[in-house]
């Protein structure tokens, strides 16, 4: 195992410290008010949006594991020896985010606790939600032993190997089944469609890059600091293939926007004000700007954050504009739901998001996170 | 084993609400948590816009959706075909309420519909959401049936501390048959017209099937396949009640 030469890491203690904050002030402010209002701190509703801003939440950070499962697979999986330097801060990563989704959803669980003895015991076998967790959970347990077996040192027998392989499959099938719980629903347009678990996977794809180049680049202090293996794959390989996802994925966006606003079918006019929301031209902005930054392989970082911030808008109008038009409510429901989050799930954003932070931050400092294989 | 199910009669329907009103009281709902609801629709523009009305109790479907996506099992299907939620299982996770076509799924934590919040003024025991002034004598979780505790979905069982205890054999459970009337569902029960029936819809000699096969029963959004076990019946006539074909009245 070879340590590569790290900078002061001064973003690194930046980012932990910020990421401490930011769990104390979100756990302490969604605790007093889940604790003293229940769920009422919510702004979701049985006549409206039943999966808030903590669903989206998950549904970010749980497609970003599976993202950077991909990346960390290139390496690990595929035998790209180029992608070692980052492979074992992917798998770190992987964990932390998976946590920082499940740490969102079991706080908009009605009984979260309830979850571990009722699933197993009474498990619907046609329940895509079902899968979905089964997958996840026997993820998160392949991936702690896949982060020892590397962490200590074994990066190629034939068992770590085989973990790895395991680790990547049920990663996909956990994302696509992710996928399937929303594609499979007939009843709401917006969401149906069987090329649906494809689209989340692609789009994981691309959260999981920009997470793997950001704290890259976090942990090095420039460039120039970097060793040269890992400069090397940030001046070329990661890039480019970061830039030619994403440019796939902005086509397959540009075209479901194009089929939701052309398609009369009832349940599709959700897309009308998804693109008269400036939220949407944003994301457009943000990721099309990322996409030609990364061409030009330049402030990789900023573009990072930019691919972060417009996949988070896309995973909100996805889940969110998928229960916007009402079911048989009657007139006084208006013709789409007006949803805006409140305070409570957006500190449960800001939770997952310094869950994940903060462990990648501790995984830095303690776990040598900047490790290869040696040969 | 009977298949339980119910027509409504469009054409009979006055949209008085009482059915609504009556299932509030029998089943502790909350205001703006109605198992059983009249949807008011207004139809055409100014000067000739009419008022239509569809009541909407769960459909108990055959196929049903929330069931299939409940990862618990904890909504399920009974022998004589009525849909129920064990609440002792359920997790709260709404994916029955996401996947539920027409959306008749109660989640109570939520903010109140009316101030001030009945459930602050009537403060629930234990995990119960409130403690109605007026209770049923039954609460049985394992059914849905009582007043709804908290962190769990709700929705219409079709009475099921009633119908459960019908004698076996019954063909329809008709609220004018003093023998009967106690197993009948509160919404049939109370309803003035009689435009509601609650039958055994595998046996072909019950009133409910012969009101879907004479007068041509239909079900709401039969397109999703989740096929129903409540059929909606109507002359036909430009004054009479007809099945929505959408989910909102008008497109945005």
């Amino acid at each position: 195992m070879a340590t590569q030469t790290q900078g002061s890491g001064g973003a690194v203690s930046a980012v932990l410290m910020a990421g401490l904050a930011g769990l104390v002030v979100s756990l302490g402010i969604a605790f007093f008010n889940l604790l003293s209002g229940g769920h009422s701190a919510f702004n979701t509703g049985s006549d409206g949006v039943s999966w808030g801003l903590p669903v989206v939440n998950y549904v970010f950070f749980a497609l970003t594991s599976t993202g950077l499962t991909l990346v960390a697979s290139v390496a690990m999986t595929f035998g790209n020896k180029a992608w070692y330097p980052i492979a074992k801060r992917c798998v770190w990563l992987s964990l932390v985010t998976l946590v920082a989704g499940f740490a969102s959803l079991a706080l908009e669980l009605g009984h979260p606790f309830r979850m571990l003895w009722a699933i197993p015991l009474n498990a619907q076998l046609v329940s895509p939600l079902n899968w979905m967790g089964i997958f996840y959970a026997v993820f998160l347990v392949l991936g702690i032993l896949k982060f020892l077996r590397i962490h200590n040192g074994d990066w190629n027998s034939s068992t770590s190997k085989q973990i790895g392989l395991a680790a990547l499959v049920t990663e996909l099938l956990a994302g696509g089944m992710l996928g399937m719980a929303f594609g499979a629903m007939a009843m709401r347009p917006m969401w149906y469609g069987n090329l649906v678990p494809l689209y989340f996977i692609l789009t994981a794809a691309c959260t999981g890059a920009a997470f793997a180049v950001l704290v890259t680049c976090l942990s090095y202090d420039s460039e120039e600091t970097m060793p040269a293996q890992v400069r090397t794959l940030m001046r070329g390989p990661l890039p480019t293939a970061f830039a030619g996802l994403l440019g796939i994925t902005i086509l397959v966006i540009g075209y479901r926007t194009v089929i939701g606003l052309w398609s009369n079918a009832d349940g599709l006019q959700v897309w009308d004000a998804i693109v008269a929301s400036p939220w949407y031209w944003i994301e457009a902005a943000l990721l099309i700007g990322a996409f030609f930054l990364l061409l030009q392989r330049k402030a990789l970082a900023l573009a990072s954050v930019m691919v972060i911030g417009g996949f988070f808008i896309d995973r909100y109008d996805f889940v969110i504009g998928g229960q916007l038009a009402p079911l048989f409510k009657g007139s006084w429901v208006p013709d789409l739901i007006a949803y805006t989050p409140s305070t409570t799930e957006w500190m449960l954003t800001l939770l997952a998001f310094s869950i994940a932070f903060l462990g990648w931050a501790l995984g830095e400092k303690l776990l040598k996170l900047d490790a290869a294989p040696q040969d | 084993m009977a298949k339980w199910g119910m027509v409504i009669d469009l054409e009979k329907c006055t949209g008085c609400q009482a059915c609504s009103t009556a299932c509030q009281m029998e089943n502790n709902r909350l205001p703006g948590e109605n198992y059983q609801d009249v949807l008011y629709y207004t139809e055409g523009r100014q000067p000739t816009p009419t008022l239509k009305w569809f009541p909407r109790p769960c459909m108990h479907c055959e196929e049903p959706s929330c069931m299939h996506v409940c990862p618990t099992k904890a909504t399920y299907k009974t022998e004589d075909g009525v849909v129920l939620i064990d609440w002792d299982k359920c997790i709260g996770c709404k994916y029955c309420m996401i996947a539920c076509p027409y959306g008749v799924r109660f989640y109570t934590d939520e903010k109140p519909l009316i101030e001030p919040n009945i459930k602050q003024v009537f403060k629930g025991d234990g995990d119960l959401s409130w403690n109605p002034p007026y209770k049923g004598p039954q609460q049985d979780p394992k059914h849905g049936v009582g007043i709804q505790p908290n962190g769990v979905v709700s929705k219409c069982n079709f009475c099921y501390h009633k119908i459960s205890k019908a004698p076996k054999g019954t063909p329809d459970l008709d609220e004018s048959n003093p023998e009967l009337v106690e197993y009948v569902p509160a919404c049939v029960r109370t309803c003035a017209p009689k435009a509601r029936y609650f039958g055994d819809l595998d046996n072909p000699n019950s009133q409910v099937s012969r009101l879907i096969s004479d007068k041509q029963g239909t079900r709401l959004l039969d397109h999703t396949g989740n096929k129903p076990q409540v059929y909606y019946v109507s002359g036909g006539g430009a004054a009479s009640g007809a099945v929505p074909g959408t989910r909102s009245n008008k497109k945005a």
